[in-house]
């Protein structure tokens, strides 16, 4: 019970920001490679496309949602930093309506390393500006 | 007696003719052409300074002509829904803002730009794939990207220090952008109200507008842009009350050549103006979601 | 083992979220010490001779708003004290944890590094609370509310039930932060889980500040102009400013009646906030806020958040809400197909 209040511990009530358990099923957890067709980078939530081959060979395609792009262009990223056809491990729970939809819990890249945890390049603004 | 009496009155018509005839030519295209009596913006108005020396943009501003219904020329037109407005929503007339007079469309973009108009209020946010295939992004209270803030029938704020940084803030849907001064950096992602980067050319601000999302639109009328948009905006100060704006609009995929649009922009005087809010988000959910809601059961 | 602070951290975060009060313990307790420096600053000014707020600012923080029961009378950590507190507490907030159940975890929502880094640091005077007065660091006891904001509150309440369950009935059911209409931009500025940036900008005669989410600026006169007229009333409200010294002092009133807007859902209609930013350091601003409203606290109570400057290397970047935001649909499409379903 309380570890369920975890998530809760910020300060700012105010902020109501959706708990995900009204939207993904803990019960339904997912764990699938696929490839990406494309990301939205918008907010509140970034988007990403996945394709996944099915043993049958059919495609599925699921939407993976993940956080506020602005953390990562803080770090430099940019629209470029996931490229199509990049290959992912989506890590997640599935929308509690059963339609292809999934939190992106852990996402990694086919190394094990994390998708976006380092940037391309420094991407200090202050290389760029005048 | 009896001459005077007839040929007075025929002299008096005699002398209003003649000067009538003396005024006509005075003002005929054969002679000079007679002075507007309007006021005329001053021909070399010197703006004060911020202490970097450059022009004081700083104040509240408006657009007042009806471009946003409408860029091109446009006669006035009921609204989308007269059987139940009548005269509110109706639109006015105006007069082109474009340089030229019209938007030199590529021959088949013109078809969307046509159903866009069709289409300006169908909504249809059902399937996340299509969400923004159908209707006027204002009207779903969506930021209206630039040129379109500076001429929506709102006012705007240009807040300038002498940092690097200068804001536009927008009443409507309290949109705002950061114009970053002497930039190099180019836009890492797409953005409703784009990537600004301005410059001082003079008295000139001029702010180059990259990055914009595709999805917005230049008016009611559903002239719209591709993601190639690339704007350059022109503020120049002309009167104490006045800002001169142009822009100009390029995108090879739309349009056969760049176009320009020029307008000048107001002053607001009153006493202890200020920006209001216009949150319009509440105002389209109904629009947006209702017919997701669960129905009564029966 | 684990740390006894941590295991009455998550009790008051709940208590901090849900409005109910901590019982304060027996003692007296002893008074925290605002936030001071070794000797005072003297902030540039800019060219007109105003305090210089300018720059883009961070506030996030892993200190709690209140005061845990754990700590005692504590206000400052010693160092060592210091270094424990940050680490149960980032332990409690990092979302690169996957223990706890399924349920702990789809909350956890994404890898750490969506979120903002500094929320795992405690503030740099290592108070155990934001808030500075009362003493114990704990917002005070709640008013009764009268009938009809009980009524309205409950109705509400229902709501969010319904949207926490996964089956909201109408966009109505969703907070107004979930609806994009307001969200971090509501005074008192609380430290969230990303996106904690402000930019201020200042030209002759104003202060503005621009938060990141979401994309709206609070164009603060400080010409000693008068509020707008009480029936003129907006989300954010209606704020001036005055400097006392080199203190930025900020009032903010005519806040809309719309239920749910503000924190704790104070009463718009007696709700009233002053904030106050002090440059003490190049790279550091105090802001203070004061929470007044007789018909929901027992008495105005302060907090104390140091935002921290963060550019040159951060920049601020465009928060749109409303313009992507396919989970009003998502929440409402999905309850309908799960109501067919038969789930309820």
């Amino acid at each position: 019970m309380r570890t369920a209040l975890l998530i809760l511990l910020m300060a700012t009530p105010a902020l109501a920001h959706h708990a995900f358990n009204a939207e993904f099923d803990a019960n339904k957890p997912v764990k699938f490679k696929g490839t990406v067709t494309k990301m939205l980078w918008v907010n509140p939530h970034a988007w990403i496309y996945v394709d996944v081959k099915k043993p049958d060979g059919t495609v599925e395609e699921w939407m993976v949602e993940t956080g506020t792009p602005n953390t990562l262009l803080r770090r430099g990223l940019t629209k470029e930093s996931l490229k199509e056809g990049t290959e992912i491990t989506v890590d997640g729970y599935q929308s509690k309506d059963g339609s292809r939809r999934a939190n992106g819990r852990d996402l990694t890249l086919p190394d094990g390393r994390t998708l976006f945890l380092g940037s391309s390049g420094t991407g200090a603004p202050s290389e760029k500006k005048k | 007696m009896l001459f005077l009496r007839r040929t007075i009155p025929f002299l008096c018509v005699a002398a209003a003719g003649v000067a009538a005839l003396i005024a006509f030519a005075s003002s005929s295209l054969v002679g000079q052409t007679r002075a507007s009596s309007a006021p005329q913006m001053p021909s070399a108005y010197r703006a004060p300074r911020l202490a970097d020396g450059h022009p004081d943009l700083n104040g509240i501003w408006q657009a007042f002509v009806t471009a946003n219904w409408n860029l091109e020329d446009h006669d006035a037109q009921p609204g989308p829904h007269p059987e139940l407005s009548g005269a509110y929503g109706a639109g006015p007339a105006g007069q082109s803002v474009i340089e030229g007079g019209e938007i030199p469309y590529r021959p088949q973009a013109l078809a969307k730009r046509n159903a866009n108009f069709q289409n300006r209020l169908k909504v249809d946010v059902s399937n996340d794939k299509t969400w923004h295939a159908l209707g006027d992004p204002e009207a779903k209270c969506y930021m209206p990207g630039v040129p379109r803030a500076t001429y929506m029938p709102f006012p705007f704020q240009i807040v300038q220090g002498t940092s690097q940084y200068v804001l536009f803030a927008y009443e409507f849907t309290s949109a705002t952008r950061i114009v970053r001064m002497n930039w190099q950096q180019e836009a890492p992602v797409d953005s409703w109200m784009g990537w600004s980067r301005g410059r001082w050319d003079g008295d000139t601000l001029v702010v180059d507008v990259t990055g914009q999302r595709e999805e917005t639109w230049f008016d009611r009328a559903g002239n719209f842009h591709s993601d190639a948009l690339h704007v350059v905006e022109r503020y120049t100060p002309a009167s104490p009350y006045h800002l001169i704006y142009e822009a100009t609009i390029e995108d090879s995929k739309v349009f056969t050549r760049p176009w320009k649009i020029r307008f000048p922009l107001y002053r607001r005087m009153e006493t202890n103006v200020q920006l209001l809010e216009f949150k319009c988000v509440p105002f389209t959910e109904e629009l947006l979601f209702g017919k997701f809601r669960k129905q009564a059961a029966r | 083992m684990r740390h006894p602070v941590l295991s009455t951290v998550a009790g008051v975060a709940l208590a901090a979220v849900v409005g109910l009060v901590m019982p304060t313990a027996g003692q007296a307790p002893k008074p925290a010490p605002a936030a001071k420096t070794a000797k005072p600053y003297n902030a540039p000014k800019t060219p007109w001779g105003d305090p210089d707020l300018q720059g883009v600012w961070n506030d996030a923080t892993s200190t709690p708003l209140q005061r845990p029961a754990n700590v005692g009378e504590k206000g400052v950590l010693s160092d060592e004290e210091a270094e424990e507190f940050q680490a149960s507490l980032a332990h409690d907030l990092t979302r690169d944890r996957r223990d706890g159940g399924n349920a702990a975890d789809v909350n956890r929502a994404y890898n750490e590094h969506w979120m903002d880094a500094r929320r795992l640091k405690i503030t740099a005077d290592k108070r155990t609370s934001l808030i500075v007065d009362p003493v114990d660091g704990r917002i005070p006891a709640l008013a009764k509310l009268p009938p009809d904001r009980d009524t309205v509150r409950a109705q509400r309440a229902e709501g969010a039930k319904r949207f926490a369950a996964g089956l909201p009935d109408d966009f109505t059911d969703m907070s107004w932060p979930v609806r994009c209409v307001v969200r971090t931009d509501v005074p008192p500025y609380l430290p969230t889980i990303y996106n904690n940036n402000f930019q201020i900008f200042q030209s002759p005669g104003y202060v503005t500040i621009a938060p990141e989410m979401i994309h709206s600026a609070r164009i603060i006169p400080v010409d000693g102009r008068p509020h707008l007229h009480k029936s003129l009333r907006q989300w954010l409200g209606d704020t001036r400013g005055r400097w006392e010294g080199s203190t930025l002092v900020v009032e903010t009133t005519n806040f809309r009646l719309d239920e749910g807007v503000l924190f704790q859902n104070a009463n718009p209609a007696t709700f009233k906030i002053t904030e106050r930013f002090t440059r003490v350091a190049p790279d550091a601003i105090n802001y203070e806020f004061t929470m007044e409203d007789p018909t929901t606290w027992s008495r105005p109570w302060t907090a104390l958040i140091p935002w921290n400057k963060v550019d040159p290397d951060e920049q601020m970047f465009e928060y749109a809400c409303h313009e992507d935001n396919f989970d009003i649909v998502h929440f409402l499409t999905g309850a309908r197909l799960r109501e067919k379903k038969g789930e309820r």
